[in-house]
């Protein structure tokens, strides 16, 4: 077995036990190190992680796979994760706790990484807690506000009450099966097929699955939560953690049950709808820039899961593409909020909800670059051409309308114009609403991360063709694995 | 690399405005690029061989090979004349607005590039995808020039006009999707090249699919025409937009042009041609009355003028839908006709806005006395507008008049009723506002300056030159609309 498989991981834990003992040693003042020291180790990993794209390995006893798919996932976690480490340069200046919160948002990506990678349901679960227990103690990050122990607090309940839930889904595939490898379950899929425990697993994966993606009704958390958590924070869970939420749902329902295609398939066709709908409908009327970025983000979460219903190549590498255009657009739009919530407080520490549309006022003159980055975002998520939503759109709904759902399509694309509506207020408030705000020095780790962003967003709206060629290989291993 | 240079241009010099400090450097670069563009435009259209209705100039690179995506330039007699009236009247319009004073210049001028380079985008690009970027990208300059520098209700006029349209241009991909997987199902390999898409169209399984494709191609045409009833964002955004955005509007071609290029060549191989004929003649004929009743019932001069444009845009379809090459040439010239009278009535209406403060035409009279330059180019406009022979408008209706004739006689006659409307508020328009007896409480009105006398006196200019010999223009389109017409014919519709 070759130990290189699994570069990124080892460098990403590498990096995370560096951070940690180093930040031991490092005063306060100069803890800064640990987010430039962080931000290197992923661009390593991520360096790794394409230099791997196109091999097609299995390692520890068939438990871990490296193939087209996982990589892809990986390089999505590593992004967002990219984008959350530069930022956080800022976020943690003059924070003790400096460390902590680097070292817990790379063991949730670890968390991640080897998500994408399971072979074996154990290990997917393991790994899927490693990154949901990381993520639960980020949001409560902020201790003295209490927003944001809520946030934590809620998080922590209802994703332990998930995993319970798909705990449970899991014993009833291994007591049927006698397996928990993947590929195992998929050979047995048969007796699945045949007794109504098949069903009842499938029933407790969806919940389980439906509240880390946050699919209405198993939403509630998420606004909360996202609203609650530090920016940062939201950022990792809206645009990392529920792609893992997606990559692992991925895994267990089209290459494990395949079989009972039939029962989960409009599962997912009525959960699709019904979260794209409510979502859109939802963020209409939010004044909490955050909050409304939430229900956006649900939204997005509706479009991917439409690649459940439609299960050809093309649909499956739209929504992996839409995975990674989402890890850009998301995070950074989080990033945004972030930047304005510092702007606010470095006026007025006491401000009450500092990410409330009305900060967003006359932010084109107060914060230009911010603000920029902020309307491609914005109009990204919107699906207007040239950016990585649009094409990321383009393959996912016109490969439904090819599969024969035209009315799927049809709901998904009238969602995606009443989007425009709560995106284009955002636009509203920055460029055309007066301000007595002045001009900002706009941080250097935001604006870093935030050109970063707009630069992938822009890449996968410019140049999709490499992009779209590894979702289709990742779509292919699903596909393949699941035949 | 001639239509590349064509597209690119106003985009690159876009950015550049953008970065500008002042306004001298800002509307120099503006000139510059829209001037580069003229050139290269008339160059163009020597070299162009208006006998033949083939694509020509084309360019051709690929771009996302997996879907079948290319970067695909060409065009033909039904773009090169909306390319050349584009061409035209932008640098014009970048002279008049040389002496506003207006905030954010770098931007300004920066958004008026941008919407040339994505109009002239759409008018060459051979690829759907490429289409619909370019589609789309008009609208994003457009929203904020609306919102940036509009009237006092730019923002409800702005969102409207962005929501309206796009959700028009959502359904037309949906046609597209639809057209391009049929396609790509029968013959096993994807591409979104418009030539190949449009001779696939009659191998598309069921004729409840065609229809329903056609359909969802030609609502978002409509919209963005647009005619009743899908118009109701167009008196907003028209009125509201500043002058400058008001004639980036009028130059907005692109929904007629859609219908040329891509509705009448799919428009036999619909499983009934006849009912897409009822539906778009009806329609047009309908705009034409509508629009003329509405503009004469407007106390704003310039609402007035944003309804005289829904009326004339009725022509468009209802010559597209007459289906003989006479009326189908004087659909394709009422485009070029009318963007140029309409950037003249628009300007006209920003300029006495901006002298007088007002644009109700009742409390205006008698600037004659005081703007004589304006009164002579805009009284040519009006008489142009209402369909004086001699001037383009003539020809453009006269044509689709009684080229529909042969095919629409029913429709046709709606459409005459609105002569005499159009006759009757284009005249008391200009009674109201221009003579009797001066309002003195108007104060001291001053006249247009040079630049705008320049660039409003070239365009009237034009209006005369081809109003008397439209064949520059007019004979590349009779080619197209001869093509157009005998591959109906070829279908027996």
């Amino acid at each position: 077995m070759d130990l290189m498989l699994f570069a990124p991981e080892i460098t990403m834990v590498v990096t995370g036990l560096a951070v940690l003992l180093i930040g031991l040693f490092l005063p306060v003042e100069s803890k800064k190190v640990l987010g430039y020291l962080a931000s290197l180790g992923i661009l390593i990993a991520l360096y790794f992680t394409v230099a791997s794209l196109g091999t097609n390995a299995l390692a520890f006893y068939d438990t871990l796979s490296v193939d087209a798919l996982s990589q892809f996932f990986k390089i999505v976690f590593l992004v967002v994760a990219l984008l959350f480490s530069i930022a956080a340069v800022k976020y943690t200046e003059g924070s003790k706790n400096t460390e902590e919160f680097y070292v817990l948002a790379i063991f949730a990506t670890i968390g991640m990484m080897f998500v994408a990678s399971a072979n074996d349901l154990m290990v997917l679960f393991v790994a899927f807690e490693l990154a949901s227990i990381s993520t639960y103690a980020l949001s409560g990050f902020e201790k003295n506000n209490a927003q944001s122990l809520e946030a934590s607090i809620k998080y922590f309940l209802i994703g332990s009450l998930s995993a319970a839930l798909m705990l449970f889904g899991i014993t009833f595939l291994y007591g049927v099966t006698g397996t928990t490898s993947i590929p195992g379950i998929a050979a047995g899929a048969a007796a699945l097929a045949a007794s109504p425990i098949g069903i009842l697993a499938v029933v407790l994966l969806i919940a389980g699955f439906g509240f880390k993606i946050a699919l209405v009704p198993f939403h509630m958390w998420a606004p909360d939560t996202y609203q609650g958590s530090p920016s940062l924070v939201s950022s990792l869970l809206a645009a990392g953690s529920k792609k893992m939420g997606i990559v692992a749902a991925f895994k267990v329902f089209i290459v494990a049950l395949i079989a009972l295609k039939v029962e989960w398939q409009i599962a997912f066709a009525i959960l699709a709808v019904i979260t794209m709908t409510v979502g859109n409908a939802a963020a209409l009327s939010q004044t909490s820039v955050k909050r409304m970025l939430a229900y956006s983000s649900l939204a997005q979460a509706g479009y991917i899961t439409m690649a459940f219903v439609v299960l050809t190549p093309m649909a499956l590498g739209g929504g992996i593409l839409y995975a990674l255009s989402h890890g850009f657009m998301k995070a950074g739009a989080f990033i945004v909020t972030a930047a304005v919530v510092y702007m606010v407080l470095s006026e007025n520490k006491d401000a009450q909800n500092p990410d409330h549309i009305d900060n967003f006022r006359g932010l084109g003159r107060r914060m230009p670059i911010t603000a920029l980055s902020m309307t491609v975002f914005v109009f990204a998520l919107a699906g207007i051409p040239l950016t990585a939503g649009y094409m990321s759109k383009f393959v996912l709904f016109s490969s439904t309308i090819q599969a024969g759902f035209a009315w799927l399509a049809v709901i998904a694309i009238l969602n995606s114009a009443l989007s425009l509506y709560y995106y284009a207020k955002i636009v509203k408030y920055m460029y055309f609403l007066p301000t007595e705000g002045k001009k900002v020095s706009e941080p250097l780790p935001y604006t870093l991360a935030l050109v970063v962003a707009v630069a992938g967003v822009l890449a996968i709206g410019f140049w999709p063709e490499p992009f779209i060629y590894w979702a289709m290989e990742a779509a292919k291993v699903l596909l393949a694995g699941g035949m | 690399m001639l239509l590349s240079m064509i597209v690119l241009i106003p985009l690159i010099f876009a950015v550049l405005t953008l970065l500008t400090r002042t306004r001298a450097q800002a509307r120099a670069l503006a000139l510059v690029s829209s001037v580069a563009v003229l050139l290269l435009t008339i160059y163009t259209y020597f070299m162009f061989d208006s006998t033949s209705a083939a694509t020509q100039f084309e360019e051709m690179y690929t771009w996302v090979p997996t879907l079948g995506i290319s970067y695909n330039l060409g065009i033909d007699g039904i773009s090169l004349p909306l390319i050349l009236l584009n061409a035209i009247v932008i640098p014009l319009l970048i002279l008049f607005t040389w002496n506003d004073e207006k905030h954010a210049p770098n931007r300004f001028y920066s958004l008026i590039l941008i919407t040339q380079g994505a109009v002239l985008g759409v008018f060459c690009a051979l690829d759907f995808f490429l289409f619909y970027v370019f589609w789309e990208l008009t609208l994003i300059p457009l929203f904020f020039m609306v919102s940036m520098w509009g009237g006092p209700k730019k923002h409800y006029a702005s969102i409207k006009f962005f929501i309206y349209t796009h959700v028009a241009s959502l359904v037309m991909l949906l046609g597209i999707f639809g057209l391009y997987f049929a396609a790509w199902s029968n013959t096993g390999t994807p591409s979104l090249n418009i030539p190949y898409l449009l001779s696939q169209f009659q191998f598309v399984g069921s004729g409840m699919t065609r229809d329903l494709i056609f359909l969802a191609l030609l609502f978002g045409f409509i919209v963005k025409l647009p005619v009743f009833p899908f118009h109701s964002w167009l008196p907003d955004a028209y009125t509201e937009a500043p002058t400058a955005g008001s004639v980036l509007f009028v130059l907005l071609k692109i929904g007629g042009y859609g219908i040329f290029k891509i509705m009448l060549p799919l428009l036999p191989f619909t499983a009934s041609p006849n009912l897409m004929i009822t539906i778009m003649g009806a329609l047009g004929a309908v705009s034409v009355l509508y629009g003329a009743f509405l503009a004469l019932a407007q106390q704003d001069m310039k609402r007035m003028v944003a309804y005289s444009s829904l009326s004339h845009m009725g022509y468009v379809t209802l010559g597209a839908a007459g289906l003989v090459s006479l009326s189908v040439s004087g659909a394709m010239f009422q485009q070029f006709s009318h963007g140029l009278i309409m950037s003249i009535m628009f300007m006209a209406c920003g300029v006495i806005n901006n002298a007088t403060g007002t644009r109700i035409m009742n409390e205006l009279g008698g600037l004659a006395q005081r703007m004589p330059k304006l009164a002579v180019i805009m009284v040519l406009a009006f008489m142009a507008s209402l369909g004086l022979p001699g001037l383009t408008g003539f020809i453009a209706e006269f044509s689709v008049l009684s080229g529909s004739f042969v095919n629409l006689q029913g429709y046709v006659v709606i459409a005459l009723m609105a002569i005499v409307i159009t006759g009757a508020y284009h005249l008391w328009a200009l009674q109201r506002s221009m003579f009797g007896v001066y309002k003195e409480k108007l104060g001291n009105v001053v006249d247009i300056n040079g630049y705008q006398t320049f660039a409003m006196g070239l365009i009237a200019i034009l209006i005369v030159y081809f109003g008397l010999n439209p064949s520059p223009v007019l004979d590349m389109m009779l080619t197209n609309s001869e093509y157009l017409v005998g591959l109906m014919a070829g279908m027996g519709v």
